[in-house]
């Protein structure tokens, strides 16, 4: 079994480090749950990751809550070492506050608030004929 | 027949698994369906007010993660530092060093006290040795000197019954006179079984 030093593990890889979301293996059908987790970009979604930064509940809770969890500290020095985020996980870090909001979660919550805007006029005046 | 049935070409008992996620996929020579023959695909629509608004919000989130990106290296980088050339890390190499120095004296004490015990004990193991085995050569003495002792006494039981000169015709005419029978056989425990009488 050959341990490779960080170095070494770079040129074996070749690609950079990702902060993305890997699906837990519960392996059951229709109840997904995801791992916040440092990986290497090439490596499979569910495979080996370098390790392992909170979790994230995709399904609300009996209290209508999606819980989502970090370690704030491992983050930070993954991302000074230089790993991306992927766009669900920047977009969870922006509502958690961690990063700035992303754009297209405020552009998402415009759109939905302009369809609900167009709608209701249309129910009023479907109501009122 | 354009669509190469992959399903076709797997073998029988790998068919079974395959047949549920897998459909026939077209290869990129294939034609388009006859349902698709017309359709001219187009990109979503898309808002130029809400564009630009997107664009600038942006290069905001981006500028300010860059900035982010920059100040959590930089504190790795002082972490780093901190933990191979800060004070704290000088004190604990020295405690370190000292530790260990206290540590090897203390070896060094235990080895030379027990090399002291392992002296005394041996040299206490040497004597009892000692003294044991002049017990030994003691009794071997005196169990020598005992063994001849019984010997003379039975020599001299013996001399008693044994023949001279003097005895000589007493004993030849004290055996013609007692014919010994040695006719007889004996079992295991030494009783006589059979005996014949002497003529």
């Amino acid at each position: 079994m050959v341990h490779l030093s960080s170095f070494l593990l770079k040129k074996y890889h070749g690609g950079y480090v990702v902060i993305r979301l890997a699906l837990a293996g519960h392996k059951q059908a229709n109840r997904p749950f995801y791992r916040i987790v440092a990986a290497f970009n090439k490596r499979a979604r569910d495979g080996k990751y370098i390790e392992q930064l909170g979790t994230y509940d995709p399904l609300p809770n009996i209290y209508n809550e999606k819980l989502v969890s970090f370690n704030y500290d491992r983050i930070k020095y993954w991302i000074g070492c230089g790993a991306h985020a992927t766009k669900p996980v920047a977009k969870l870090l922006g509502l958690a506050g961690f990063f700035p909001l992303h754009p297209m979660t405020v552009t998402e919550a415009e759109r939905r608030r302009a369809q609900a805007a167009q709608i209701e006029p249309s129910t009023e005046k479907e109501e009122e004929q | 027949f354009f669509m190469t049935n992959i399903l076709t070409s797997l073998p029988v008992s790998l068919r079974a698994v395959l047949v549920e996620t897998v459909r026939g996929r077209k290869s990129r020579n294939d034609p388009i369906a006859k349902s698709k023959e017309g359709r001219i695909k187009t990109p979503p629509p898309v808002d130029p007010v809400e564009m630009v608004v997107l664009k600038e919000r942006y290069t905001e989130y981006q500028l300010i993660l860059s900035a982010l990106r920059l100040d959590f290296k930089e504190e790795v980088l002082r972490r780093k530092y901190e933990e191979e050339t800060g004070s704290l890390a000088e004190e604990r190499a020295r405690k370190e060093a000292e530790e260990h120095r206290a540590l090897m004296d203390w070896n060094r004490e235990e080895n030379q006290r027990m090399l002291q015990l392992r002296i005394q004990m041996e040299k206490e193991e040497a004597e009892r040795k000692e003294f044991e085995a002049a017990l030994e050569r003691e009794q071997k003495q005196q169990e020598f000197i005992r063994m001849k002792e019984e010997e003379l006494l039975r020599l001299q039981e013996e001399a008693k019954h044994f023949i001279t000169m003097e005895n000589l015709d007493q004993r030849i005419e004290e055996a013609l006179d007692n014919p010994k029978n040695y006719n007889f056989a004996i079992d295991k425990e030494g009783r006589i079984t059979k005996q014949t009488v002497l003529k």
